[in-house]
């Protein structure tokens, strides 16, 4: 177990080497006035400096000699000061966000976190409880709705459905607002006095014991709960149902049942944790999929977080920013890949102890 | 007749499928009487499993269902109990090994557990108790270093090894009836023997009855006391072990016993075959179910299903023909 859980993380960083030849390539197809903003802290005053930059930094250089510095950055001779280096976490100047890409993610991701969190926690939970009752109760009404569900979930694009959702509880309801949280509730939060342990609002609200606060980060985040889920939710109940299906005509189940087990124990007992198998590897894809739903679903409902910033990049040709977003998502990617093969072992002995 | 362990009257079960409803068992009758061994032959898909599964009510419903029959165990009707009622009988009263040991046991749970689950279930026993009890009961199958063993889990062990575990599971309770369905089929040829000696030697010396469903009529040949043959959800012929070899009636019985390859068989010569597989039935048949693969076919056999007559004192078969002189019998 612990062998294997090791060769999983080694791979980590030869993953890592994967994605960031990936994106130095792209990054190749900019002009070595584009790339010198790897390299700046601020806006550039005249061209010169660029041209200086350029120099500096040798973006006339070899692929590889460029490729190292991009990686490691530079050091000042003079001053002693280091510039760039994706490793050290500079990924340069986001001309969109003003700032450095580094701190725009450090600024933004937490919202979209803590937006993930919520959308994907009860997704697994009450997912697979459904999933599994209606293979359970198969052809029976919870069934019928799941697959409905499902049907309907699985074919409406999330943008429509964000504006559906807009249109209906923002404009003609008025239930829920767009944005991350309410003026009075904003002033709160840049205070003194509020204090912050995670970045995480729904959690530092509670932990700084403001329940309006934390109601008021729920209402803001609603719905774009609902509309980066709603997919996850379809396909999750519909996966898990058939996986559970699947595993309740494997012979160990009838096996099961001939020794006298109580239905109840067929069920949680042998059949679930076999069927939790391939939910396992949806849950990794679940994760990585809705990195990519949250630009849309930020987008649509003005919340600050990182897939909105990589949007307005994205349609402003900040190459660099949109760069950086797509190494940053890499490194979630592979993230979420290890765990899901941690999980993996933990749930089937095979994968364990071969 | 002396008292019966089992006693399975009329039993029926049907399959809904898209394509129609099919017939699996038709009104199989049969009993068993305490210690007894019966051997239940057939090609795949003569409702050999099935009528076993019935009797145990794990026939998958839907789409299966028992739609006639009664099994009686000890005075109460198996087949009337409550899902409540019948799972204190299964793996308690009557244990079960199947066909494929590899994907029998639950891929996810260690070998002690599973066989823990039935002795906690069933007879009380607290989880210590029953570890020591699974590791003597994998001694019992064979398993060496049967302790150590128990914290495996079911891809380590071989398929013989894995067939051992079930037959230990099986009997873990001590049951009055072991149906072990064709435990061998999946085995290989050293393996099966290994395992026909083990539950012969179990049986020996727990005393259960033994249920034998099979498609070799070779390994029932020195095991079983009785055999029955089935064939398109019937009983075709049942008969004392010795006369069924010494004196097969049914052309399918016939057929089969000479479909067995012999060690004192010329050389070059093609194995024979019973043409043709065994029906689907989308109707409760009005002829013999045999007679389109059957060479003594005569026109009653494709108008009327024969039943099962007494031919000789415990022998019962359903043929209109004599195999012996080819003619009708009567």
């Amino acid at each position: 177990m612990v062998n294997y859980i090791i060769r999983r993380l080694l791979l980590v960083p030869l993953l890592l080497f994967g994605v960031t030849i990936l994106i130095f390539g792209m990054l190749q197809f900019l002009t070595p006035v584009e790339r010198s903003a790897l390299y700046v802290r601020e806006i550039p005053k005249n061209e010169r400096q660029i041209e200086g930059i350029i120099l500096k930094y040798g973006l006339d250089k070899p692929l590889y000699v460029q490729y190292w510095r991009w990686l490691v950055g530079t050091t000042d001779q003079v001053t002693g000061e280091r510039n760039g280096g994706i490793l050290f976490g500079d990924f340069g100047w986001s001309r969109t966000g003003g700032q450095p890409v580094a701190t725009l993610i450090k600024n933004r991701f937490p919202n979209t976190l803590d937006l993930t969190l919520w959308a994907v926690g009860p997704v697994i939970l009450v997912g697979i409880w459904l999933g599994v009752q209606a293979a359970v109760h198969h052809n029976g009404f919870a069934d019928q709705a799941g697959r409905i569900f499902s049907i309907v979930g699985t074919s409406f694009p999330t943008f429509v459905f964000g504006l559906l959702m807009l249109m209906i509880f923002y404009a003609n309801l008025q239930w829920f607002p767009p944005g991350r949280l309410s003026t009075e509730a904003s002033i709160v939060v840049n205070s003194e006095s509020f204090k912050t342990y995670t970045s995480l609002l729904t959690i530092d609200s509670l932990l700084n014991g403001r329940f309006d606060i934390f109601i008021d980060t729920l209402r803001h985040m609603i719905l774009p709960i609902l509309t980066l889920s709603y997919i996850s939710w379809a396909t999750f109940l519909r996966v898990t149902r058939s996986s559970m299906l699947e595993t309740l005509r494997q012979d160990y189940v009838t096996t099961a049942r001939a020794k006298g087990l109580p239905e109840r124990d067929v069920i949680y007992k042998h059949a679930r944790p076999n069927a939790m198998i391939s939910v396992i590897t949806l849950a990794g894809f679940t994760v990585v999929g809705l990195m990519g739903g949250v630009v849309i679903t930020e987008t649509v409902f003005d919340y600050p977080g990182i897939g909105k910033a990589a949007a307005e990049a994205a349609g402003q040709l900040d190459v660099v920013t949109v760069l950086g977003f797509a190494l940053f998502n890499g490194l979630i990617l592979i993230v979420a890949n290890v765990v899901v093969d941690i999980l993996y072992a933990f749930v089937d002995p095979r994968v364990r102890l071969s | 007749m002396q008292n019966l362990l089992l006693d399975v009257k009329g039993l029926e079960t049907q399959f809904k499928t898209p394509d129609g409803v099919v017939h699996a068992v038709n009104g199989v009758s049969f009993g068993l009487k305490e210690s007894e061994t019966v051997g239940v032959v057939g090609e795949s898909g003569c409702g050999k499993s099935v009528t076993m599964l019935s009797v145990l009510g794990l026939i998958p419903s839907p789409p299966g269902k028992v739609v006639a029959g009664q099994a009686f165990f000890f005075g109460q009707d198996l087949l009337k109990m409550s899902n409540e009622e019948i799972r204190h009988v299964r793996g308690a009263q009557i244990g079960m090994v199947f066909q494929d040991p590899m994907t029998s046991l639950n891929p996810v749970l260690t070998i002690g557990r599973q066989l823990e689950e039935p002795l906690m279930l069933h007879i009380g026993m607290t989880r210590n108790q029953a570890r020591e009890r699974a590791a003597e009961l994998l001694g019992m199958v064979g398993i060496p270093n049967a302790k150590d063993r128990l914290n495996d889990y079911p891809h380590q062990y071989s398929g013989g090894m894995s067939q051992r575990v079930m037959i230990a599971m099986a009997l873990s309770c001590s049951p009055q009836i072991l149906i072990a369905d064709e435990p061998t089929t999946a085995l290989d040829v050293t393996i099966q023997a290994q395992i026909v000696d083990l539950v012969k030697r179990l049986r020996d010396e727990l005393g259960m009855a033994v249920i034998w469903i099979t498609h070799d009529l070779g390994v029932v040949a020195g095991f079983a006391e009785r055999v029955m043959v089935m064939y398109g959800g019937y009983i075709i012929e049942e008969s004392p072990v010795n006369l069924l070899y010494g004196n097969p009636q049914h052309p399918y019985t016939i057929g089969l016993l000479g479909s067995l390859p012999r060690v004192d068989e010329r050389k070059h010569e093609k194995l024979y075959s019973i043409e043709g597989a065994p029906p689907i039935l989308y109707q409760k048949p009005k002829a013999c179910p045999f007679a389109p693969r059957c060479k003594w076919a005569m026109d009653r056999c494709w108008k009327e299903n024969p039943m099962l007559e007494v031919v000789e004192p415990e022998h019962r078969v359903a043929c209109w023909v004599d195999t012996k002189t080819g003619r009708s019998r009567a």
